[in-house]
């Protein structure tokens, strides 16, 4: 390992341990940090998963109230984000089966017979309202095209930039599942921006 | 060329930029890239796309940190609020023990009792109304600078 890389390493290494801490004792200065640096990070993943601005907001302060129940169980080991992205999805897992009784991954199997969506059918566009002005339109419409499932992992891969093996981790799924999902989202995701930007 | 030299070529594309690859395949990718329009077009796709979702932008509410620091600030406090009802008896217990096995007057270690849970509290009601008057004066600071 290089000298920067370990240097960083260390550092990072540090930095969780230092969370892990500071989560057992409750360290109310500690979560007031926390939820002001990761507030963007958490929210776009959430509207992303729930791709509902609303809903996105609750499953936000619940997350940050699971944070602080369960904060002893994080132990500094794997990255805080992947932790905290893992008890986002599993809340809205949790949410959604009981409401529906099914799982994520059901909800939005795209190989399902009837793939089911977050997202409201009488919601006009939820993503459409959240996602910035500035952003490219066809980007927004694009994103919508995509399975929950396609769009969850490249958030994660593209945008938050986690490990394939902290992917794993988060879903709780097996490496190769993450991987199958990151190439056929990669396909959707080129396959929807050519689409819109055809027509 | 044939068909199963641009599968390739389209799978390394995609594996180049999912978990990456050997340098024996990038030099091989490179080379045809540079031979194949269609494959050199998929890779620009490709990129682009990936482009344009890391910098879809979306803003978070305004006050939602702060709301939910609010939230989670009240709960911790809940929190330890119903540890210290619910280990107040144990707490009693102990100071009525060091009572009897320094010999102090009964008073006294009920007053060491009453300071134990009301100096923590008195302090925090301090650093809040220090917090509370630290942010009027900023607000009114930024308010003249307006």
């Amino acid at each position: 390992m290089s000298g920067p890389t370990l240097f960083f390493s260390t550092l990072m290494a540090d930095e969780t341990k230092t969370i892990a801490r500071g989560l057992q004792r409750r360290d109310p200065d500690l979560l007031d940090r926390l939820i002001e640096q990761y507030q963007y990070r958490l929210f776009r993943y959430l509207v992303y998963i729930t791709g509902n601005k609303a809903r996105a907001e609750d499953f936000f302060q619940e997350t940050w109230i699971r944070v602080l129940e369960r904060g002893h169980q994080y132990n500094g080991k794997s990255k805080f984000e992947a932790w905290l992205f893992a008890i986002a999805r599993n809340l809205v897992i949790d949410w959604q089966r009981s409401k529906k009784a099914q799982s994520l991954d059901t909800l939005t199997d795209p190989e399902q017979e009837h793939p089911l969506q977050f997202a409201d059918e009488n919601d006009p566009s939820p993503l459409r309202q959240v996602l910035s002005q500035e952003t490219e339109e066809n980007v927004q419409a694009s994103l919508q095209k995509i399975p929950a499932i396609y769009r969850e992992v490249l958030v994660l891969r593209f945008q938050e930039e986690l490990q394939i093996d902290e992917m794993a981790g988060v879903l709780s799924i097996p490496l190769s599942t993450v991987k199958s999902r990151l190439y056929r989202g990669l396909e959707a995701l080129r396959g929807a921006l050519q689409g819109g930007a055809a027509s | 060329m044939n068909e199963n030299t641009h599968q390739r070529a389209l799978q390394l594309i995609a594996q180049a930029r999912v978990e990456g690859m050997p340098e024996t395949d990038r030099t091989w990718l490179r080379a045809h890239l540079e031979d194949c329009d269609f494959c050199a077009e998929h890779a620009r796709q490709t990129d682009r796309a990936l482009r344009l979702l890391r910098t879809a932008a979306i803003p978070v509410p305004a006050g939602l940190a702060g709301r939910t620091q609010f939230r989670v600030l009240w709960l911790a406090c809940g929190m330890s609020w119903i540890f210290g009802v619910a280990s107040a008896p144990y707490v009693w217990s102990l100071f009525q023990w060091l009572g009897q096995r320094t010999g102090v007057p009964k008073l006294v270690w009920e007053v060491g009792f009453g300071l134990w849970w009301s100096i923590p509290a008195l302090f925090a009601v301090a650093v809040l109304l220090m917090e509370s008057s630290r942010k009027g004066e900023q607000a009114d600071w930024i308010n003249q600078g307006s």
